[in-house]
């Protein structure tokens, strides 16, 4: 490597050729990508765990891990089942409280649900809305095709309100309970729920990666706008580097999960994750998780006496 | 396990390739005796994470034999429950890349993981890891969560994660690298006392600086993942030749020793050389 092999000539010139270190007042476009991925990196950090918020004396802070687990089961299989916008808003309006109960910033918390639904049901609702996948009688018209009228649905808006009121009350539901829990507290639960071992296993796998992979997925935009010197940038290019990173990280990813498990084998990790003891299920334990559960047959008995 | 042997650990002809295609070890013999430092030298992609990770019982090589304590070791050996604890309480590995290794969401229940899994007593990890967070200077790092810490933190971190178990056999990969020099020199003030404990240390290091004050013995690897010289580290470092041959030192290195290797040693060497 070292003999023989001469350093190349143009890599000793100096820098006459390069452009003078002058600001020209034109602004570099960011790149969308750039952006969205560095945003998008940090914004998943923030919202999924914190276990600064976890140590909080709060409300559910204070509740066992099971119990929670068991009582935000409940509540989620509610909202899958209840049927009326008002229904489910008041359960949204449950979790708000719960999270103020809590310790958790409205404004931040609802923030991250807000986030997070287009995500999750983007791709049902916006189609749903209109007249050709929901018919029926037509409340923003949008014009004609093939001589029939199009546009959005009354039938349509309620569907995809329900939808999104849907998912703003699980995403609160589920948020609340990984924010308010430790995680390896919440896979021990999982496991004490019968869950298979090797499910919790790739949860948690899962969980350490992420943030592993999160600052690759940083450190990676940064090396390339540390590299990046034209002020233009084809969107054609800018595509070819999203998909060259996402297969870099996936082999990343691969080969960090195999380093990762090494390092867990090598502290004697035997398959079974063994946790410090469980603490004692308290009376106000058990008071909540009937209280969660009661909450969930009430809500989805209201929910029927209402009507279809 | 047997204990009280010469030697802690015989390796004998082992190869190993990742994914049966990519070489990565060739033919490499070594022991190691019991209270022995051990430094693995050689070019980046040489073969010393490889062995490394064969002598922790992580991979097993495609050829050749692993013994330890007096004991074989090998992938079905390792499936028993008894053997594999036995083993990995006596064996300690800190990696070379610091993230795979420090995983827990926060400090103290990264360096709790290993006494857990073996299934300590909580009083006495509770203990345990209070000793070991004072002695490693990251008392007040144990609420934070990994990622919110400096390489060189996590370094500590990973470092005390494998102290807690007190391990008989201590594995480091490139312990000092990307250390600043404070606690680059506390690192390898600790292994010298580890060492000096009665600790064996096997390590894997590009410093040759550091070769003298925490190696008894190096044994260098060739590019091509072969062994090429085993000696004491005064030995090997006066052979210019072999070092140029290793890859470990640059052919101008005389020329700019003093800028290049700034250590006593070198320039000692440099000056009779010269
Ligand atoms: N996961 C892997 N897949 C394929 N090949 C690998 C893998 N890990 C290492 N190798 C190859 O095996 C060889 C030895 O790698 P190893 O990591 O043991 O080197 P090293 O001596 O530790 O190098 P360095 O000083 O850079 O850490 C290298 O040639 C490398 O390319
Ligand atoms: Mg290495």
């Amino acid at each position: 490597m070292t003999d023989g092999a001469s350093t190349p000539g143009w890599l000793l010139a100096g820098a006459e050729d390069a452009p003078p270190l002058l600001c020209s007042g034109k602004r570099r476009r960011g790149g969308a990508i750039e952006k969205t991925v560095g945003g998008l990196a940090r914004l998943i950090r923030e919202a999924l765990v914190s276990e600064e918020i976890a140590a909080r004396r709060g409300l559910l802070q204070r509740l066992d891990a099971r119990v929670k687990l068991i009582g935000m089961l409940g509540l989620l299989i509610a909202t899958g089942l209840v049927r009326h916008i008002p229904v489910l808003l008041g359960l949204y309006a449950l979790t708000l409280v719960l999270a103020a109960a809590s310790r958790i910033g409205l404004g931040w918390f609802a923030k991250r649900v807000w986030f997070f639904i287009p995500l999750f049901s983007g791709v049902i609702v916006a189609p749903a809305m209109f007249s050709f996948i929901t018919p029926g009688e037509v409340v923003l018209p949008l014009g004609h095709w093939f001589g029939h009228e199009v546009g959005l649905t009354r039938q349509g808006l309620t569907s995809a309100a329900l939808i999104v009121c849907r998912v703003a009350s699980s995403i609160s539901l589920v948020l609340l309970l990984t924010l308010t829990t430790s995680w390896s507290r919440l896979l021990a639960s999982l496991r004490t729920l019968f869950v298979p071992r090797l499910l919790v296993l790739v949860l948690g796998m899962a969980y350490r990666y992420l943030f592993v992979l999160l600052d690759s997925v940083t450190e990676m935009v940064t090396a390339r706008r540390a590299r990046t010197v034209a002020a233009k940038r084809s969107r054609r290019g800018e595509r070819a580097i999203a998909s060259f990173s996402g297969g870099a990280l996936f082999g990343k990813a691969h080969a960090l999960s195999e380093e990762v498990h090494q390092a867990m084998l090598a502290r004697g990790f035997s398959g079974e994750l063994r946790m410090s003891e469980w603490p004692r299920i308290r009376a106000i334990d058990v008071i909540s998780v009937l209280t969660c559960l009661a909450l969930a047959i009430l809500v989805v008995g209201g929910d029927r006496a209402l009507g279809l | 396990m047997r204990s009280g042997s010469e030697s802690l650990l015989i390796g004998e002809g082992l190869s190993y390739a990742y994914l049966e295609r990519f070489p990565a070890l060739e033919k490499v013999s070594l022991e190691v005796s019991r209270g022995e430092r051990l430094a693995l030298l050689g070019a980046n992609g040489c073969g010393k994470s490889t062995l490394l990770k064969i002598l922790a019982g992580l991979i097993f090589p495609d050829h050749g034999s692993y013994r330890a304590f007096g004991e074989e070791v090998s992938a079905e050996r390792l499936e028993d429950e008894q053997f594999s604890a036995a083993f990995r309480t006596r064996v300690g590995f800190v990696f070379q890349n610091t993230d795979a290794q420090v995983f827990s969401p926060t400090v103290r229940e990264e360096i709790a993981f290993g006494p857990l899994q073996l299934g300590l007593a909580p009083a006495e990890i509770e203990g345990r890891v209070a000793e070991v967070t004072q002695m490693l200077e990251i008392g007040d790092l144990i609420e934070r969560a990994p990622y919110q810490l400096s390489a060189g933190q996590k370094k500590r971190v990973a470092i005390a994660s494998v102290l807690v178990m007190s391990p008989e056999l201590l594995l480091f990969d490139e312990p000092t690298a990307g250390l600043d020099p404070r606690s680059r020199g506390w690192l390898l003030e600790l292994i010298d006392e580890l060492g000096r404990a009665g600790k064996t240390i096997v390590f894997a290091t590009h410093e040759l600086a550091e070769l003298e004050w925490i190696a008894d013995r190096c044994l260098v690897l060739s590019e091509d993942h072969r062994p090429l010289a085993e000696g004491a580290p005064a030995e090997l470092l006066a052979d210019r030749e072999l070092l140029l041959r290793a890859n470990l030192i640059h052919e101008h290195a005389h020329r700019h020793g003093a800028v290049l290797h700034s250590h006593p040693h070198e320039r000692g060497h440099h000056g009779r050389a010269g």
